[in-house]
């Protein structure tokens, strides 16, 4: 009934989220270009399926499981880069797909380093909850997971964060 | 009391609530080892916030905010689009706004000069359009005759402006739009005003045929009046040929990028 009102609304909300979304990309993206690319193609894909966003539901959940969704294309399609180029032994040292080079990393400082050691799927769950504030269902239901799988992945990522950070946690 | 590994985190996380928090915050305050592993949560939250939270306080880039702007406009401009398809259903809005309209048509209507009922939105910028152009204008000294019947192609700078200019963009020139529709047999009409004279002109396979033309007026006394009667006219004949509103803006650019083919 009210389309234009909804259509207000989500143009507005997305505008609010903004400065969130870059936080999180950053968080899953660790490389500040690389994430602005990922804010990018995020706010796009959100526009483009604007319509079938559900007025009254959380909007920040929405949008941010669009950009963890399209993260994960990301570094999917990284993966299968780096595995046409290297061989097979080395492909398993080259470390998580989508990590920084070693240089950016001393950049990162102790926390940016230890988060980016952590493997992707530990990582967003650890960004979803601590950083970003969500609840475990709402983080299990952006990540597309059961609650059981967030907490637990949660949970080793807390873990190796704490020893690895240790004496300045 | 005991407090397991599972519930512990869930109350750092914020989990729980009413009796299971109080009791774990029970079990912290009575237990030294529970409460620096609270801190020490604490702290790793605190200190991945340090990390990432300045982010969220840089200046946004423009560009994402002029995405979602863009697409906020585009909202809008199909709204008013969609608002016609529901016609039948806001019959009473739409007669409320009519009738302002024709109070405000009537009221910037000079005495004397009769305009057609307007029969939408579009017609009514046109008619604003209309008003402006013909008292605002110079008549030109060639006054043209008018011309009627036969199958009378527009050509040159007339089939030109018809196929590429738009009635909502108020580009300089000599011809201007006046309102686009569509005719009964699905055909693209356009009023134009190319300065002596103005006329209606609809698109089929063989162009731009001019369906009635009429001289703007001589440069006499009175030339001003006879000009707008004759837009008049023209907008009154238009209505009856039309089904539906005239195009809006954006159905407009869309008929012109077919190249105003049905």
């Amino acid at each position: 009934m009210n389309a234009s009102t909804s259509q207000d609304r989500f143009c507005e909300e997305l505008t609010a989220l903004l400065p969130r979304l870059r936080r999180f990309a950053r968080g899953l993206a660790r490389d500040p270009a690389d994430a602005d690319d990922l804010c990018q193609q995020t706010v796009e894909r959100a526009l483009k399926s604007r319509q079938s966003w559900q007025d009254g539901t959380r909007l920040d959940a929405w949008v941010y499981r669009i950009m963890r969704n399209q993260w994960i294309d990301e570094v999917r399609a990284r993966t299968r880069r780096s595995q046409t180029f290297t061989h097979e032994e080395e492909g398993a040292n080259i470390g998580a797909p989508g990590d920084l080079a070693a240089e950016n990393l001393v950049e990162l400082g102790n926390v940016g380093r230890a988060l980016a050691r952590l493997p992707e799927e530990q990582r967003e769950a650890v960004i979803l909850v601590l950083v970003e504030g969500f609840a475990y269902k709402e983080a299990a239901e952006i990540i597309g997971v059961p609650q059981g799988t967030l907490t637990s992945r949660l949970g080793r990522g807390r873990e190796a964060l704490l020893r690895e950070l240790g004496e300045i946690a | 009391m005991t407090v397991s590994d599972d519930e512990f985190t869930a109350y750092v996380d914020g989990e729980l609530t009413g009796a299971e928090a109080q009791r774990v915050a029970a079990a912290i305050a009575g237990d030294p080892a529970l409460a620096s592993r609270l801190e020490a949560q604490q702290r790793l939250r605190a200190l991945l916030r340090g990390h990432l939270d300045p982010v969220a306080v840089e200046p946004v880039p423009e560009s994402l905010t002029q995405m979602i702007a863009a697409a906020a406009a585009e909202d809008a401009e199909r709204d008013m689009t969609d608002t016609k398809q529901h016609e039948p259903a806001r019959v009473l809005d739409f007669a409320a706004a009519r009738a302002r309209r024709d109070d405000q048509v009537r009221a910037a209507r000079p005495p004397r000069l009769t305009l057609p009922r307007w029969w939408g939105t579009g017609a009514a910028i046109a008619a604003s359009l209309v008003l402006g152009l013909f008292f605002g204008m110079r008549v030109a000294d060639d006054g043209a005759s008018v011309t009627s019947g036969g199958a009378l192609v527009a050509s040159g700078m007339l089939a030109k402006g018809l196929d590429e200019k738009l009635a909502s963009a108020n580009e300089p020139g000599k011809l201007r739009i006046l309102t686009s529709f569509r005719r009964e047999d699905g055909n693209y009409c356009r009023v134009y005003d190319a300065g002596a004279s103005s006329g209606i002109a609809c698109k089929d396979a063989q162009g731009w045929i001019l369906q009635r033309t009429v001289a703007n007026g001589a440069p006499e006394r009175g030339a001003y009046r006879q000009a707008g009667s004759a837009a008049g006219e023209l907008m009154a004949a238009a209505q009856t040929m039309a089904i539906g509103e005239p195009l809006d803006a954006a159905q407009e650019r869309a008929a012109r990028r077919e190249k105003w083919n049905k």
